[in-house]
């Protein structure tokens, strides 16, 4: 029987996957999208162990990343999207012994949502879950063809479920609320998409809300109001309905109400989910991770000696780097160079940096201590927490001389 | 040579939107600093009417800028069957962020798909490469 692996592409872990290996590479990947093939093939710029841009051992290198961190008074510890849980969890310990900033990239992106689905304030399903059972599914800010490409053949629109055998032809309705007609807008058909203007998802939201409530649905955008009253009708009739919610809809939101009223209500009339569209492949696992640990998903700052945590927007990596919070920064499995505005990344070439990543990067460009890992589900094994909350075991398929995440933040750790 | 390279170029306004394309991520799992992540990220995705407006043609390379940045992209026609005159998309890259404003209201979440530009021609100058963006 064929062994299976994870990919560790995005925060779809799809555990399906098959490898052939030569001359301990990976030669082919089977059943992976066009992106998790790239990734678990590994990339052409493997990041070098280095000091000062010179070539360096680890020993020296870890040795020098305790010393930047030591020496801080204010170190931020961020990235962590694409690293093991294990890793996560020594990051929140080292961010405690050096009283350190500590964040992640889902404060910029999926945090609030992720936030409220774990203090139970928005109700949540499994990936499988929607694959066995989801009849109407809205993708709302999300276009999972281009950012979670196999979310949609595998488990939210084509498959053939238990509960909807005849698929996505007869079984499954589609509908995409998006500020341009993307690919998965195009797959949801004319009729199932809702084009709406830049910033009008609340608004959009609560005309569904009075659609919903017999009411006539009216916006400042004039969006024609039988429309909504046929789309409010469709999901009255939902079986099971998920909102896989992307970050064209957080962006929207100046905060979570009027998504908070709009589940409120389809549970009222209906059964309905949400699904937060998670990119990086360990995001959700540092949420719970530091929740479980201090109470908050992102965003605190640990305090050395008492180690409890502060939290707060000042806490996160874009106000710290902004207001020029910190004095020294580790990045684990991120690129913030590349994903933050420049305006507000900028600052870290000015400050001692180190980075732990397998490949070279635009912040790693900038670092003046780089530490290589293991490529997570490939080089090392570990565990990491899907999109929808289920942990999944990463296995290791090839060798490699680079530690794995974990292992350098505990050597890092004990080097302090 | 023709008349029309001493005269300034049309300069517009543009609200930008950012978006996520699976080639360009595929690129990017390959290489931050490879050919094809610059030629599938420096790009800006404009209307027919908006590229008549700069009196440039598809494929033309345009300066976008702000008070955050300034890029050197290439503009193509989007495929789009509606009209978005006045709007541009970008796919989420170091292009398009060096040009997202660090204002942020005090939330720690900067307008990343929700930012104005002024986009002019730039008369066959090169796409800024990746090492020149910082």
């Amino acid at each position: 029987m064929s062994e299976y692996y994870v990919c560790t592409g995005c925060a779809l872990l799809c555990d399906d996957i098959e490898v052939e290996t030569e001359n301990s590479k990976i030669k082919t990947v089977h059943a992976a999208c066009r992106k998790g093939v790239a990734r678990m093939k590994g990339c052409s710029d493997p990041l070098e162990c280095t000091v000062d841009s010179e070539n360096a051992d680890i020993d020296f290198a870890i040795a020098k990343a305790a010393e930047i961190l030591r020496e801080a008074e204010n170190p931020l510890i961020f990235g962590h999207g694409n690293s093991s849980s294990e890793a996560q969890k020594l990051s929140i310990g080292l961010a405690k012994k050096v009283g350190a900033y500590l964040d992640d990239t889902s404060s910029f992106c999926q945090g609030p949502v992720i936030e409220a689905i774990l203090q139970d304030k928005l109700k949540t399903c499994t990936l499988d879950d929607i694959r066995h059972k989801a009849d109407v599914i809205i993708f709302w800010g999300a276009d999972p063809s281009n950012s979670h490409p196999r979310h949609l053949s595998r488990y939210s629109y084509f498959p053939r479920g238990k509960e909807r055998q005849r698929g996505w032809e007869e079984d499954r309705t589609a509908i995409c609320v998006d500020v341009r007609k993307s690919e998965t807008a195009v797959i949801c058909g004319d009729n199932r998409f809702y084009q709406i203007p830049m910033g009008g998802d609340a608004e959009f939201m609560d005309a569904l809300l009075s659609a919903l409530s017999s009411k006539v649905p009216k916006t400042s955008f004039g969006f024609d109001a039988k429309r909504i009253l046929e789309l409010a009708n469709v999901l009255k009739k939902a079986k099971f309905g998920v909102i896989c919610v992307g970050l064209g809809l957080i962006y929207s939101l100046e905060d979570l109400e009027p998504l908070f009223r709009l589940m409120d209500k389809l549970n009222e009339v209906s059964d309905f989910n949400l699904m937060p569209m998670v990119g990086q492949y360990n995001m959700r696992g540092f949420n719970h991770n530091l929740y479980e640990e201090a109470g908050y998903i992102n965003r605190v700052k640990f305090n050395s000696e008492t180690a409890d945590a502060e939290h707060g927007p000042d806490f996160s990596v874009v106000e710290a780097l902004r207001n020029k919070t910190v004095d020294a920064a580790l990045v684990i499995g991120s690129d913030p160079l590349s994903s933050l505005p420049l305006s507000v990344s900028r600052y870290l070439a000015e400050i001692p940096l180190i980075t732990i990543d397998p490949c070279r990067n635009l912040t790693s460009s900038k670092a003046k201590v780089t530490i290589p890992c293991a490529l997570g589900g490939v080089e090392s094994g570990g565990t990491a927490v899907r999109m929808d909350g289920v942990e999944v075991e990463l296995k290791k398929i090839l060798d490699t001389e680079n530690l794995p995440d974990a292992e350098i933040l505990r050597k890092i750790t004990e080097a302090i | 040579m023709g008349f029309g390279q001493f005269l300034a170029s049309p300069e517009i306004k543009l609200k930008v939107v950012t978006y996520r394309d699976v080639f360009q991520n595929t690129a990017q799992e390959t290489s931050r600093f490879g050919e094809e992540y610059e030629k599938s990220s420096a790009v800006i995705k404009l209307d027919p009417k908006d590229i008549a407006k700069l009196a440039i043609k598809d494929g033309d390379t345009v300066i976008v800028k702000n008070s955050s940045g300034r890029v050197v992209v290439k503009a193509m026609k989007s495929d789009y069957e509606d009209s978005h005159a006045g709007i541009a998309y970008m796919v989420n890259s170091p292009w398009s962020n060096s040009l997202v404003p660090d204002e942020t209201g005090g939330t720690g979440v900067p307008k990343f798909k929700n930012f104005e530009v002024t986009v002019q021609g730039a008369k066959g100058g090169k796409v800024t490469g990746i090492s020149e963006i910082f």
